[in-house]
């Protein structure tokens, strides 16, 4: 009987483990083209419609919970955009295509095999495959999220006490992101070399205001070997020196913000650390917009180039004032394997075109809802002149509510995919020294 | 001599226009009320900076600190230029005017001191300063009263210690512009103005930061980075200890060992060239580093007598040795080990002080090698400097015998007469950072081996002895979750542990005491800081300790920052120390200079050796940490950016 357990618990695994042999090119399409054939529908849910606290309680199928939460509260309101397709890359889609068949899970979480580049499994996922949130997380970690590089550059975030509305704080920054491996679209590709320990992307940023935290910078190294852990580092100008960073900091508050470094992008983290279950998929209503077509956008901080930044409003000034689509989501829950973690989960629902993560709601110790993340995507099309037909969903706006402390951070981005402001060489512990002072 | 208030040195600029410049600074920086940061349009030109108040008040003090502090930094881009590109200028200037020599000038102003007794413990028992039980009339011993009267001093040591039986020294504590006493040309020598606003002297030291920066790229994806001017070049990976971290020289007269290193380096006219490799087939990233220091010398700011932060009180033994040599002194409890003797000038003392002067040979050059491995950061260093401490040579060739009544001036082997000199050291050493997943932490290690420093030797005729040194810290940094004091950020964690091997060491207990080098063999200070963020991080608590273990000396810093808006910061704290405070080791009272008069056995001869106090050498075994025993503080700041 033992024998015969082992056997049926050994072929299960072999079948999850199996290479995505069911993929086919069709599963790509799908997956890339999902409103090919049609856009998602909800009765009364047309473009122009405002979700407020009156009608809410229709559409509540299509809202998160805690987005479903605030707007019962009359904190915000949704605005109703038309669902449109955010088509990424075709080389990434391309790659994908190359790696049908050839790509499948490693024996343990957090091992991939046969992974070239594009998306490593544009199957749908299946609720009866126990590692499809494992999966998805893949999907998302090797996504097409900034493209091959990209900066926010600048990027405003706003500290603000949620009951009061007042602002605390202003941090401008400049981001930048590199991928190292899995590269499709700018050169060199596949891989920047020489890169001795396998690095597959790193990320830079850099404080630029106000001046007690200027000059502070933090340098973020992804391991392609999702077992071994990111190396991270400090620079704080009032003391000159490079720390390295443990990596229970990335847990911790960011520069006092109401994120945590592991937030960044919805998840900044390994996938070994978390237990990823897949909850479903559904159509609900995320932040995705065409930037250039917003009715309202920010007169604060307008750049030399006209560019103006999300315009933040209701309760607090924590909500961007954008407009929301219908859209494809996968519900993927994340438990931190770590018993000392902060959080008990995230569930993220991912956008499933793009698999950029614009909504998360975290939950404390206690499973209470601690935290409620947003994300929003412009379409490259209607942002920047540069950004147009990169294929990059443009993060450009956020806002990271903590609902117990009912306080806000909110983010203004000016995304830039433009190779130009991301060389590998800032991306190096000496470019921390050199930069700071 | 004593009173020469309106003294007025070379190269020095006058008090009302230093004013003035700090005046017209902060004019400057505040307009209408208004303190405003400039960005230019184009985002190359930006000015920003801070101003500053630290009120410090001490325990049986008074106020120690009333510092306001202007601090302008700036930076211009201008891009590619010819061969160059990232070509920068950055200019930070700093102004401060310290209120405690105005507010408390009886601790530490013009008012400072008075009348002060030496103890004679086999004779009168007490005795006013030139009128010792050994004094005029007593075959050469005794030195004019007029010239250096009984005024305007404090007993060395006297806020930590009595002299219990030991040397005691009297040590003039008035700025150098009212009572010249003591003051040692170019190096110990402030004026009130000086210390009221240290910037502005002959150093240009306002200018904190004024440097060129220059990218020049290679055919490969190297390239080489230059930066020229005064400037900071930090190495090393610790908090607090200076193991490679030796580059620019330090101001401890602004708070002793307790201010951030950035705010008390002093900066340098150097040139340094990097090489960034960046990746390469065997490592992450590779550097290889170049730096001249062409600058003329600078010692380390030890603070003067008199002054309120005076790192091991080595600034009043200084002076109160210069006294002596300038023009004689009381010493406690000096004649026979028991009795108050006036020496004339030119017998103990220091006689000056040799600043090497500026040529290429007295500069300075390092070498370091900096990369990532395999997720270990590394460092291997390399450097050729001078001491920024003095050693204290007993070399002078014109020095008298008190009992003889012809003026020999000549030397004598254990004679307690010095020049100040700042010899060369060679260092190499090197540093890892590295994290261990299983514990959570992060590890610093850094190491140095040195040679060519110079300790007190009192075994030795010159009163001195060389000896390697190996030195390192190992840092310990972990992120913590304590819920009951916040379920939802962690405390930083952080402890250091710093060790000191004097390789060449030597010492001998004789007749009861402690002989030799008065430094520790092996000694260790162990730091621990304990770091929490609440509201945002607007407000963040935190406890530093450190701790002496030879010394049995610790200090305990708790305090709290309050991030009142993005550009207010207030800062409430206090400096504690516990433990022990004074060390006893030989104080060559029966060094033997002058036989057969000091004692019947050849000079030096460790028979005679049987007297030992707190002064002048304990300070040595005290440290930092010991020597500030009596200075609790409690302490308020409050800075303003722009």
């Amino acid at each position: 009987m033992r024998l015969l357990n082992t056997t049926l618990v050994a072929a299960l695994l072999m079948a999850a483990n199996l290479p995505a042999q069911a993929a086919t090119n069709e599963d790509v399409d799908s997956s890339f083209f999902p409103y090919k054939n049609g856009v998602p529908t909800q009765d009364g849910l047309n473009a122009g419609v405002v979700i407020d606290q009156s009608n809410v309680g229709q559409f509540k199928q299509v809202i998160d919970p805690a987005m479903f939460e605030f707007i019962s509260q009359g904190w915000t309101k949704i605005t109703v955009g038309e669902t449109t397709s955010f088509d990424l890359h075709p080389n990434y889609i391309q790659a994908t295509r190359d790696g049908l068949g050839k790509v499948k899970l490693g024996e343990k979480s957090g091992e991939i095999e046969g992974f070239i580049a594009g998306r490593p499994f544009p199957e749908e996922p299946s609720m009866d495959d126990p590692r499809a949130g494992e999966k998805l997380a893949w999907n998302y970690k090797y996504g097409y999220n900034w493209g091959d590089n990209a900066a926010i550059y600048p990027f405003y975030w706003k500290y603000k006490d949620m009951k009061s509305g007042k602002l605390e704080r202003t941090i401008k920054f400049n981001f930048h992101f590199l991928n190292y491996m899995h590269r499709v679209n700018q050169e060199p590709l596949p891989e920047i070399t020489p890169n001795p320990s396998k690095l597959y992307r790193a990320i830079y940023v850099q404080a630029l205001e106000p001046f007690d935290v200027k000059d502070t910078q933090l340098l973020i190294h992804r391991y392609e070997n999702d077992l071994k852990r990111d190396s991270a580092w400090l620079y704080l100008g009032f003391q000159r020196r490079v720390r390295r960073l443990a990596s229970g900091q990335v847990t911790d508050a960011f520069l006092g913000s109401d994120v945590m470094i592991e937030d960044f992008e919805g998840y900044n983290g390994r996938i070994n650390d978390m237990e990823w279950t897949f909850k479903g998929a559904k159509n609900i209503l995320v932040p995705f917009y065409n930037h250039n077509a917003l009715p309202n956008l920010s007169e604060e901080h307008k750049e030399s180039d006209g560019y103006q930044f999300v315009e933040m409003g209701d309760k607090g000034d924590c909500f961007p004032q954008i407009t929301w689509q219908l859209r494809k989501v996968y519900e993927l829950e994340n438990k931190p394997k770590d018993a000392n973690h902060p959080i008990s989960k995230r569930v993220h629902y991912i956008d499933a075109q793009t698999f950029t993560i614009p909504r998360t709601l975290t939950y404390d110790r206690k499973g209470d809802l601690w935290k409620s993340w947003q994300i929003g995507q412009a379409h490259p099309d209607h942002h920047l002149p540069k950004n147009k037909g990169t294929g990059v969903a443009i993060d450009d706006s956020f806002t990271m509510i903590d609902v117990q402390a009912m306080h806000c951070t909110t983010g203004q981005f000016k995304g830039q995919v433009d190779p130009s402001l991301n060389p590998a060489r800032k991306f190096t512990v000496q470019n921390l020294r050199a930069s700071g002072r | 001599m004593f009173l020469d208030s309106h003294k007025q040195q070379p190269g020095r600029t006058h008090p009302v226009i230093q004013a003035t410049l700090l005046a017209a600074a902060i004019a400057a920086c505040l307009s209408g009320g208004q303190a405003l940061a400039y960005t230019s349009e184009d985002g190359t030109t930006q000015v920003n900076g801070f101003v500053e108040n630290a009120t410090y008040s001490r325990r049986n003090v008074g106020l120690s600190k009333m510092r306001n502090t202007v601090l302008i930094e700036g930076s211009k881009d201008y891009g590619e230029q010819g061969a160059f590109s990232n070509v920068s200028f950055v200019g930070a200037f700093r102004a401060t005017y310290d209120g405690v020599y105005d507010l408390n000038d009886d601790e530490f102003g013009e008012n400072a001191g008075g009348a002060i007794n030496m103890q004679s413990v086999g004779g009168a028992g007490s005795t006013a300063w030139g009128q010792s039980d050994i004094s005029t009339g007593v075959l050469g011993f005794g030195f004019d009263t007029t010239e250096n009267p009984n005024e305007g001093m404090v007993n060395l040591g006297h806020a930590l210690h009595d002299t219990d039986g030991g040397v005691g020294l009297g040590v003039p504590v008035r700025p150098c512009d009212v009572d010249s006493r003591g003051c040692i040309d170019d190096y110990l020598d402030f004026d009130e103005s000086d210390l009221k606003y240290p910037e502005f002297n002959d150093r240009l030291d306002f200018l904190r930061e004024a440097y060129l920066d220059a990218t020049l790229p290679t055919e490969s994806a190297a390239t080489w980075n230059f930066r020229l001017g005064r400037q900071q070049v930090v190495w090393g990976r610790t908090d607090l200890f200076r193991v490679l971290d030796v580059i620019n020289p330090v101001d401890y007269s602004r708070h002793n060992i307790y201010d951030e290193l950035e705010d008390i380096r002093i900066p340098m006219w150097m040139a340094t060239g990097e090489y960034r490799m960046g990746a390469t087939e065997t490592f992450d990233d590779l550097n290889m580093q170049f730096v001249w220091n062409f600058d003329k010398f600078r010692p380390n700011s030890l603070g003067q007598g008199g002054t309120p932060y005076a790192i091991l009180d080595a600034g009043s033994f200084f002076r109160a040795m210069k006294n002596c040599w300038d023009n004689g002194c009381s010493v406690s409890n000096f004649a026979g080990g028991a009795l108050s003797t006036d020496f004339p000038k030119h017998v103990i003392g220091i006689r000056d002080v040799h600043l090497p002067d500026w040529s290429l040979s007295n500069s300075q050059f390092g070498l370091k090698l900096e990369g990532d491995y395999q997720g270990v950061g590394f460092s291997l260093n390399a450097l050729t400097y001078r001491s920024q401490l003095p050693s204290l040579r007993a070399v002078v060739d014109n020095a008298d015998n008190p009992f003889t009544p012809e003026i020999e001036s000549q030397s004598y082997d254990y004679l307690i007469a010095f020049d100040m000199y700042f010899p060369r050291v060679n260092l190499i050493g090197g540093s890892l950072d590295f994290y261990v997943d299983d514990i959570k932490s992060v590890f610093r290690v850094e190491a140095a081996y040195t040679d060519g420093e110079e300790f007190a030797n009192t075994l030795r005729p010159e009163l001195y002895s060389e000896s390697d040194v190996f030195r390192y810290v190992i840092g310990w940094d972990r992120p913590t979750f304590i819920p009951f004091l916040n379920e939802k950020r962690a405390f930083l964690i952080s402890a250091q542990l710093f060790g000191e091997y004097l390789v060449d060491h030597e010492r001998e207990t004789v007749n009861g005491i402690e002989a030799g080098n008065p430094n520790w063999e092996i000694n260790h200070v162990g730091t621990l800081l304990l770091k929490g963020w609440y509201q945002n991080d607007r407000v963040s608590p935190q406890v530093i300790m450190a701790h002496d273990f030879k010394a049995h000396a610790s200090v305990i810093a708790p305090s709290i920052d309050w991030l009142i808006s993005d550009n207010l910061r207030l800062t409430v704290g206090a400096n504690v120390k516990v433990g022990d405070g004074e060390q006893e080791f030989d104080d060559c009272r029966a060094c033997n200079p002058f036989p057969p008069f000091t004692g019947a056995g050849e000079p030096g001869d460790t028979a005679l050796r049987n007297l030992a106090g707190y002064e002048p050498l304990g300070r040595f075994r005290s440290g930092p940490i010991g020597m500030a025993q009596a200075e609790d503080e409690f302490q308020i700041t409050l800075r303003y950016r722009f």
